[in-house]
């Protein structure tokens, strides 16, 4: 039973074209081993520079994204330690070939009330052609604060931008309702 | 006043910045764990030599393979500290090296350039192997 039903997780992921899967708690930290793990893996398969390039840009740009936004964090404080360990936040995340495309796809929980506003921003860059992309990168770059990374930057904008941007297809995403609270947030884009 | 030498991570580029040559490299990857913690001291003294080079020159070389979109903000304010000097007065030249494998990159640097108004640009091809 154990092994047929882990077998069978195995087989699923693996009939799906999935190459590489996290699922789980997830850091800044921890990033610096998952990217050196997809890198790893990329350079196992057989693909150009630049689609390799693209989808790791897309996998960094996705976990961050879980990474400062899902709305499922947890703060443990260690024992003995007063200072509390660095946030961790869940998503989940999967890189897969479908044909002869690779894709990135990437969830996590969002609060119901940021659905409108994440919606129409991602309806906003799905809509966008190549000169449109261009043009909201920058727009969005200039418009932030002076701090590449101030706390009044989280309105991931730019990260959006650089994942439709790199990718050879509109990016597709999905919200669906878990509960009075929480939606789940689903997004995808095709290298 | 010094150099400034730090030598890459796993994710955060080269810095060499040979103030005594006038010849400052950002060389690498870049997708810091907190991209302001990480640049904040690059800008700091980046400010304190482009006062002190007054009207004098100096290069700039980006030789970037891949950066996410936190290190984009800091690499545009880069970008308009050199011009900022160049309107000043310095001989500024920025040199973006892409690997020509990557256009996307090639793309990134045309972009950043065509907001200069004072420093030169020049795009040109990763030498092969670096």
């Amino acid at each position: 039973m154990l092994a047929s039903s882990l077998f069978e997780l195995r087989a699923r992921l693996s009939d799906a074209g999935i190459i590489f899967a996290y699922c789980g708690y997830v850091s800044e930290p921890m990033l610096t081993g998952l990217g050196e793990a997809v890198k790893q893996r990329l350079a196992a398969e057989d693909m150009d520079t630049k689609t390799l390039r693209s989808v790791f840009a897309v996998f960094i740009e996705q976990m961050q994204n879980i990474i400062r936004y899902s709305a499922e964090k947890r703060q443990r404080t260690a024992p003995g330690e007063h200072a509390p360990s660095p946030e961790v936040r869940y998503g989940l995340i999967t890189i897969g070939r479908d044909g002869q495309g690779i894709v990135v796809k990437a969830g996590n929980l969002v609060h119901v009330e940021d659905v409108v506003r994440l919606g129409s921003k991602l309806g906003h860059i799905r809509a966008a052609d190549r000169a449109g992309l261009k043009a909201l990168y920058k727009e969005t770059l200039k418009g932030g604060p002076v701090e590449p990374d101030g706390e009044t930057s989280k309105g991931a904008g730019v990260g959006f931008i650089e994942i439709a941007r790199r990718a050879s297809k509109p990016i597709d995403f999905e919200f669906m309702s878990v509960d009075d609270r929480f939606s789940f947030f689903a997004l995808q884009a095709e290298i | 006043m010094n150099n400034l030498k730090m030598p890459s991570t796993d994710r955060t580029p080269e810095i060499d910045f040979d103030f005594g040559n006038n010849h400052l490299i950002l060389r690498g990857e870049s997708y810091p764990e907190d991209a302001f913690s990480f640049y904040k001291p690059v800008f700091e003294v980046l400010d304190d030599y482009l006062v002190q080079l007054g009207t004098g020159s100096c290069q700039f070389d980006f030789e970037i393979i891949y950066f996410n979109s936190s290190s984009a903000k800091a690499i545009m304010t880069l970008f308009e500290k050199l011009d900022a000097a160049a309107a000043g007065g310095a001989s500024v030249t920025i040199v973006w090296h892409y690997d020509e494998e990557d256009d996307t990159m090639q793309e990134l640097g045309e972009e950043f350039g065509e907001d200069l108004e004072h420093a030169a640009f020049r795009l040109t091809k990763l030498a092969a192997g670096s």
